[in-house]
């Protein structure tokens, strides 16, 4: 899929992230996270999974996570994909 | 949940709310959001731009969720604005509160702390990283409207002393030659100085965020902090990411506020190991060149004047028909930075 447009989800919570996307030419992954340290490889890997089950080539995704478990980030990521997309 | 707080009523009771909580309702924001309980408000916030204020919470809610609802509220507003990022000031004791939302700390000052989210400094940095020469440098900030024989002056007499000087210019629109062309100005005008490497000052320092009181030309306690926490953002994070040892400026022969700028940068630049070095303004005709002079003789038409003010490159850009579509702008522009 193609990210189209800006869409946002998530909230600022602990055990929470937010999901930020829009459209660019290449595709950037920014991550802030509380727990960056211990886990920034582990969030990177299933922001990247997520992406390529979509088929996400391009565009710029930010997330800003406070220590969310894995099925979060992927709901999160999900929905602001489907969100981000053509109408 | 969070919810915009749109009726009178309803901001009549933040503003009571704001108040009691010890802070000043500044009206003039984008969007004011509260939470209730029991139907009495214990949470409130606003945002102005890319700025979040007003963020007060009920203490007897102080340990629990309320600040990451209100503050993501905002910045899911914000971000939904257009807006790439989201600042908050903060008392210095709360911003480990917002650093846990995932703002990043810029500065921290004895009144005030800044913070941003969206990771806009670090990635401004990075960008800046690119152009960082070895050895230590030295930093001019100018808003150059327009660049004048005086920040000429400036500008060789630091290029003349260090191996390097960056040349910050402030982007922020709120002067009478835009952004764009200040720049432009710039470049063209020290073009010739192969140790000036010229940038953008993005809304790190002289901005709106930072120092909005430039733009007022105010002079009270409240423009002391700004430039105060102005400096402390320049010489703690800045200066160490460029190698930049030393800040170069003008004296002020006639603005109180930029004279309280630089006085604050005589205060607090030492303490973070940058020399603040204050350069004798340049003079033309026994008086000393200021932009201001030059746009009062741009305003009164007083194009002879123009030569003995400004380098070529800036004088032919003013008699360019580009140039005097920013003359009618002057003649309704008021204030020192204006």
């Amino acid at each position: 899929m193609r990210i189209a447009r800006k869409a946002q989800a998530g909230t600022m919570q602990s055990s929470d992230l937010m999901v930020a996307l829009e459209p660019a030419d290449e595709l950037s992954v920014e991550i802030a996270s509380t727990v960056k340290k211990q886990f920034d490889h582990l969030i990177h890997a299933v922001v990247s999974e997520v992406l390529s089950s979509r088929g996400v080539t391009a565009g710029r995704v930010r997330v800003t996570d406070r220590g969310a478990l894995d099925y979060a980030i992927r709901a999160r990521l999900e929905t602001a994909l489907e969100r981000a997309g053509e109408r | 949940m969070v919810t915009q707080l749109l009726t009178g009523a309803d901001r009549a009771r933040a503003r009571d709310f704001i108040e009691a909580q010890g802070l000043s309702f500044e009206p003039g924001f984008d969007d004011l959001v509260g939470r209730f309980e029991g139907g009495a408000l214990v949470a409130t916030g606003a945002r102005a731009g890319d700025v979040l204020k007003m963020i007060a919470i009920d203490p007897a809610y102080q340990h629990g969720a309320l600040l990451g609802e209100v503050a993501g509220e905002l910045v899911r507003l914000g971000l939904a604005a257009g807006h790439d990022g989201l600042f908050v000031f903060t008392r210095p004791a709360h911003a480990p509160s917002f650093e846990a939302l995932n703002f990043a700390l810029l500065a921290s000052h004895a009144r005030v702390a800044l913070l941003e989210y969206g990771g806009r400094f670090a990635a401004w940095l990075a960008a800046g990283a690119r152009l960082v020469r070895p050895g230590p440098g030295a930093a001019v900030v100018l808003n150059a409207n327009p660049f004048t024989l005086g920040h000429r002056h400036l500008v060789e007499e630091a290029a003349r002393r260090a191996a390097t000087v960056y040349l910050f210019v402030v982007r922020e629109e709120r002067s009478a030659f835009p952004f764009e062309v200040r720049l432009r100005l710039v470049r063209e005008g020290t073009a010739d100085l192969s140790n000036v490497v010229v940038l953008d000052t993005s809304r790190y320092a002289v901005s709106a965020v930072t120092f909005p009181a430039y733009f007022l030309g105010r002079t009270d306690p409240v423009a002391e902090i700004q430039m105060e926490l102005d400096a402390t953002l320049f010489g703690a994070r800045i200066a160490p990411a460029f190698g930049v040892t030393r800040r170069f400026f003008g004296t002020e022969p006639t603005c109180a506020t930029t004279r309280a700028y630089n006085a604050a940068m005589q205060r607090v630049l030492p303490s973070f190991g940058v020399e603040p070095v204050e350069v004798e303004r340049a003079q033309a005709g026994g008086a000393p060149i200021s932009a201001s002079t030059v746009r009062a003789a741009l305003a009164a038409g007083d194009d002879a004047a123009l030569a003995a003010l400004v380098p070529p490159t800036t004088l032919a850009y003013l008699l360019s028909d580009e140039g005097r579509a920013v003359r009618g702008r002057l003649h309704g522009a008021k204030g020192r930075h204006g």
